[in-house]
């Protein structure tokens, strides 16, 4: 729905683009000649769906990367996305700063849901909402006006055009290249240490049961749930999208993918480390009313792992950092 | 401009689209609907409110299952197969319909299908990576698949009223198939160049009675490793649905 929305505008404002465009324009001639960017997909992963109004072009890719780098999308200049969201931390920082790893395939956006479609819908949440961004300051900036051109062929830059080329940046932000990965993909195949090799089993079989939220080539199912954390979750959580009471303290499953660069952890940051997140889910959660029933030990409080269990389960965690992602020259600052 | 070019020929692409898919004046399709109950009544989720056989009082909180190896037949023992495979998750409506392709003209008496997936399917990779089919992934070391249904909630383990989970998770448990095999009488199914739809009723207290009774403090919150459990969910499965209408459209 949002996403037909948002099509048809773009649409509507390629249509009265053209419709005016026939005056001329003062300043240089502009180029509007995008190249079609080719997202690098790991032959492991699905497919990725792309929206058919925003296609993925160099120029889009480029001008969404200088923008996520650019404090200029907030309004006072204080800080760019980069600000909060660091690359040496797979996208992350401090507390429940949520990473950005694989977006192209979420659907549920934030902690709570609050923001659901595709990568554009988030992206228009984040700076019109989030940081309301002044358009005025990109359209009297020197060069983001042929940026804008080359990347979108519309002069007037808008919230929709931001949010489209960070969208085509974010596709291209693909970590798939961890230790785990190379164990069962790479050429040749890495041979993991037998402490990670058994925590994999504790992660993949019941004992564990870690992989019914944080399974499958994600490690997240991309859906809301109550571990219990507290037995009165303090925040609603997905009830405040969904006004379900049966959704209160659900929050969305984080990946796992580069957990050990994202602490601290959940979502209000409680857990310092991934010893203590795995103490939780061993021996500390709390039998909140709407508990997921996927949380099977909660009336035990956990699942009591033994020492050996628990580093087991702790090295398995560890083979899930990306240390390619974190380096890649692509993905830095351009400035 | 090009621009235009390229959004105006992919509009036409779409409208052309649009107009071609309400173009089947000669496929007859026969829709499959399937409805949740338990005991009868319309499935509510969330609540403990439910009675199993085993005495303990349960809610639903989850329902996802495959249904696939869809075959019609005529009484004269010829059959229609669909060879689709069908996600159905209660709460998504988009899920509730399942439309069986060219179903050629005739008077069909018999639908079977199984609840689940077979090992042409029940395999790594076995079904397209949508998110739906990743969420049904069977991971166990060895035993690489697909979930064939969740069946999740709680239940009142009577026991100083302790709340517990359940967990029905069915699927090849140590590699044995479990799935069920469904076989319903039809009435008046007369395909003649029209389309039908055929609501099929799953009643969720079948699960847990008939033949046997399941006790989900028996087997616990989980049941993926547990073959015995597995067997009576299969057992119990033949009963799931009832057909509850066959109408022309
Ligand atoms: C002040 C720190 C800060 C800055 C600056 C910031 N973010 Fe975030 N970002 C967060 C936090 C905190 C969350 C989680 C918030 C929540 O879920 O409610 C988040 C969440 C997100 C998410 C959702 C990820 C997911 O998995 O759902 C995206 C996407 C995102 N930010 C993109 C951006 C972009 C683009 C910018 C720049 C326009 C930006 N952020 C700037 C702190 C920041
Ligand atoms: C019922 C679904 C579910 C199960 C089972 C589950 N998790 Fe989680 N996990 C979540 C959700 C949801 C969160 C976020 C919770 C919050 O912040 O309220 C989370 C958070 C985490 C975090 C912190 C992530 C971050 O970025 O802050 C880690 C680490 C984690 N889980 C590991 C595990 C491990 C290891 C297991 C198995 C022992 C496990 N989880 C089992 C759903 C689950």
């Amino acid at each position: 729905m949002k996403n037909l929305r948002f099509g048809l505008v773009a649409g509507l404002a390629l249509l009265l683009y053209s419709a005016c465009s026939k005056e001329p324009e003062p300043g240089p001639p502009l180029v509007y000649d995008p190249v079609p960017y080719e997202i690098d997909i790991p032959s492991w992963f699905p497919p990725m769906t792309i929206p058919p109004g925003n296609p993925t072009t160099v120029q889009g890719v480029a001008l969404g990367r200088r923008l996520y780098y650019d404090p200029i999308l907030h309004p006072a200049g204080a800080t760019s996305c980069a600000g909060c969201h660091f690359q040496e931390r797979s996208f992350s920082s401090g507390p429940a700063i949520l990473p950005h790893v694989n977006l192209g395939w979420n659907r549920n956006f934030l902690w709570n849901g609050r923001v659901q479609g595709t990568l554009e819908d988030i992206m228009y949440f984040e700076v019109t909402e989030f940081f309301k961004t002044d358009i005025s300051r990109l359209q009297n900036h020197p060069e983001y006006p042929r940026l804008f051109y080359e990347a979108f062929g519309i002069r007037q830059i808008s919230h929709e055009l931001a949010a489209k080329a960070l969208a085509q940046w974010m596709r291209t932000l693909i970590s798939a290249n961890s230790p785990r990965d190379q164990s069962i993909w790479g050429v040749p195949r890495i041979f993991l240490p037998d402490e990670a090799i058994d925590g994999a089993i504790i992660f993949n079989t019941e004992r564990g049961d870690c992989f019914h939220c944080h399974g499958g080539i994600f490690f997240t199912d991309n859906q809301f749930h109550n571990i219990g954390l507290d037995a009165e979750p303090a925040e609603p959580g997905y009830e405040a999208v969904s006004g379900n009471p049966a959704d209160r303290g659900k929050f969305k499953t984080p990946t796992l993918r580069n957990i050990a660069l994202t602490a601290p952890y959940m979502h209000d940051g409680r857990f310092k480390t991934l010893e203590e997140v795995i103490d939780f889910y061993s021996e500390g959660v709390k039998k909140s009313p709407n508990i997921d029933p996927l949380m099977k030990w909660a009336h035990l409080g956990g699942l009591h792992l033994s020492a050996k269990e628990k580093s087991d389960l702790l090295a398995f965690l560890h083979t899930l950092t990306d240390s390619s992602f974190i380096r890649d020259p692509r993905f830095k600052s351009p400035f | 401009m090009k621009h235009v070019v390229i959004a105006s020929a992919f509009m036409a692409a779409i409208f052309s689209f649009l107009s071609c898919g309400k173009n089947k004046e000669t496929e007859n399709t026969v829709t499959l609907r399937l409805e949740h109950a338990v005991a009868g009544a319309p499935l509510t989720l969330n609540k403990i409110q439910y009675q199993a056989q085993s005495g303990h009082r349960f809610s639903v909180e989850r329902l996802k299952y495959y249904i696939s190896n869809v075959v019609l037949y005529r009484a004269d023992g010829s059959t229609y197969e669909s060879d689709a495979v069908h996600y159905r998750e209660e709460g998504i409506a988009a899920t509730a319909e399942l439309a069986l392709g060219d179903v050629p003209d005739g008077e069909y008496t018999r639908l079977r299908f199984i609840v689940g997936l077979d090992e042409t399917t029940n395999k790594p990779n076995g079904l397209p990576p949508t998110p739906e089919n990743i969420n049904m992934e069977w991971p166990i070391p060895g035993e690489e698949g697909y979930h064939y249904m969740k069946f999740e909630g709680k239940y009142d383990s009577m026991g100083a009223g302790v709340i517990k989970s359940f967990n029905l998770h069915t699927g090849a448990a140590k590699n044995q198939p479990y799935y069920v095999a469904v076989d319903l009488t039809l009435s008046g199914l007369s395909v003649d160049n029209d389309n039908w739809n055929i609501t099929l009723q799953m009643d969720l207290n079948e699960w847990l009675q008939n033949p046997h009774t399941y006790d989900f403090e028996q087997f616990g919150p989980g049941i993926m490793t547990k073959p015995a459990a597995q067997q009576i969910l299969m057992e119990n499965g033949a009963s799931l649905f009832t057909v509850h209408a066959a109408v022309r459209e």
